[in-house]
């Protein structure tokens, strides 16, 4: 076994009272999400008593500690940083096989509300939009939001939209939207400003505590459209 | 709104669930602590106009935090006592009188279903006509404070967290990674001009009314975690103090930390009361935090 060191610098800075951030440089890098993921999980597995919580996000890594069983905080983060690399073995991440979660989704305008808008604004037609964001396959940066919302990265500079100035009051459960280089799925109906290009029929988050999120970070996402009529006989959630 | 709380759900945060549970948990504490319950039992948080509350049997219940005048079968209660409840009387709450958030806790376990290890509901309040079982606790959660010593320490305690909570218009906060990209007259009027909560507060968050801060230059950061106490810059130069239902994750320049010792304190505080902001730090806030849990115990 070859152990690989990381070209990432971490540091640790304490967030308040109960929380340690670790942090890379601040830029949206997909080249991050794999370092980032395997950094939580390395800390997962250490299933540390101090750590209530671990949340990964676009270039930071931030752990909820409990404050009574909590001594050093920054001290208890070096050490992390430290053995992290030196126990780390990225052979096995070379060799893991990238499992594609597949994503049908409707681009019916019905659904994709905002799909004649942007394809005056971008100057394409509705059919090259639907072409460009079934094109990639996607990756989780990070999930946050709403329960289950995984901002998933990057977009095709050529359909990248700014969100909406104004959020709507009511976006549908399923909704597929974009804002900027990101993509996203709303779980349920909620307020939101991204621009909704379609649906997909697939619940993204189930109470049920066996199954919950449909995606986490670090998951690879491909969309592929669908008509109106497979949607309708697909669709698990609340229209 | 009122609903069920307790300790709230941890480890699901990195899927975007929040953590929910009490606003002031040191309240919520004192309370469940008063009636002989473990510390973190499930709890009524209650917001004025509270919901009245009617008993189906006999059981020891108690008070604690805001102060809305609480009456039974039409008769005044106090308030950190534990007390006795009939079959049939009624518990209303008539003004707020001090604080903001108030906590019910009766004697033995709500009987309500948990998700993902916690009681606390994010998404409803308690609804019309509702009704819950008490269970009894089995014998390892049992705790008798009948022995005079205990019950006269007890007392002292509850006074020293009375005092923290409600006593003080100083609330502490930890500066957060984006402290330095304020202006030095921002950096400044945070610690010089008074603050008050706005009516625009909730168990998302508090928005503060004071001075309009500014950064130094107008820019959009990355998302990164948030937790409960984060202080956000809005674009409109407010502040808004983040709280039990926050979202686990936020875009907005995150300026600082309240303490956990000093969340307690801004949950409570009504808008009319102004505050003060200062500055303190990580050792600070752990022995400060941990010599009150002693208190609540």
């Amino acid at each position: 076994m070859t152990k690989i060191f990381s070209n990432f610098n971490w540091k640790a800075q304490a967030l308040g009272d109960h929380a340690i951030q670790f942090y890379l440089p601040e830029k949206m890098d997909p080249a991050m999400i794999g370092e980032i993921k395997c950094f939580h999980d390395f800390i997962f597995s250490q299933q540390l008593k101090e750590i209530k919580d671990i949340i990964p996000s676009y270039h930071t890594l931030t752990l909820i500690y409990d404050i009574a069983l909590m001594h050093e905080p920054i001290a208890f983060a070096n050490d992390l940083i430290e053995k992290f690399s030196s126990e780390r073995k990225t052979e096995v991440a070379a060799e893991e096989v990238n499992v594609i979660i597949e994503v049908p989704v409707c681009y019916d305008e019905i659904f994709g509300i905002d799909l004649i808008s942007m394809s005056t604004k971008l100057n394409l037609s509705i059919t090259e939009i639907i072409k460009i964001h079934t094109e990639n396959i996607y990756q989780v940066y990070c999930l946050g939001f709403m329960p289950g919302f995984a901002y998933m990265g990057d977009v095709n500079i050529k359909i990248q939209t700014a969100r909406h100035p104004q959020p709507r009051k009511n976006v549908s459960a399923g909704s597929v939207g974009i804002a900027g280089a990101q993509t996203g799925i709303y779980p349920m109906h909620s307020p939101g400003g991204w621009q909704i290009i379609g649906r997909t029929p697939l619940k993204i988050f189930d109470k049920n505590p066996a199954i919950l999120s449909k995606f986490k970070m670090g998951d690879f996402v491909k969309f592929y459209p669908i008509t109106r009529a497979e949607f309708e006989s697909l669709n698990q959630n609340e229209l | 709104m009122d609903t069920l709380q307790d300790k709230g759900r941890y480890g699901f945060q990195h899927i975007g669930i929040p953590p929910c549970g009490y606003l002031d948990y040191l309240s919520a504490q004192l309370a469940n602590v008063i009636v002989g319950n473990p510390k973190e039992a499930p709890i009524f948080e209650l917001h004025f106009p509270a919901s009245s509350f009617i008993f189906n049997e006999a059981h020891t219940i108690c008070i604690s935090g805001a102060n809305f005048v609480p009456v039974l079968n039409d008769k005044s209660i106090a308030l950190n006592t534990p007390i006795q409840v009939c079959k049939n009387d009624t518990l209303d709450f008539m003004q707020p009188l001090l604080g903001k958030t108030s906590y019910l806790s009766i004697k033995g376990n709500i009987d309500s279903s948990a998700w993902l290890n916690s009681k606390s509901n994010f998404t409803s309040q308690l609804k019309n006509n509702v009704q819950f079982n008490i269970i009894a606790w089995d014998a390892d959660n049992k705790k008798n404070s009948n022995n005079p010593t205990e019950q006269e320490s007890q007392q002292c305690n509850i006074n020293e967290i009375q005092k923290h909570i409600f006593n003080s218009n100083e609330i502490r906060f930890i500066p957060g990674p984006q402290w330095n990209d304020l202006t030095n007259e921002s950096s400044s009027n945070i610690l010089k001009q008074p603050f008050n909560t706005s009516l625009n507060s909730n168990r998302m968050g508090y928005t503060l009314k004071g001075p309009s801060l500014q950064l130094i230059e107008q820019k959009s950061y990355l998302s990164s975690a948030v937790t409960r106490g984060t202080m956000q810059l809005l674009p409109s130069g407010e502040v808004i103090v983040l709280m039990a239902n926050h979202q686990t994750i936020g875009g907005y320049a995150n300026i600082g930390q309240i303490i956990l010792v000093d969340l307690p304190k801004l949950v409570q505080h009504k808008s009319d009361t102004p505050f003060r902001f200062s500055i303190s730090n990580v050792e600070t806030a752990h022995s400060e935090y941990k010599q009150m849990q002693k208190c609540s115990s």
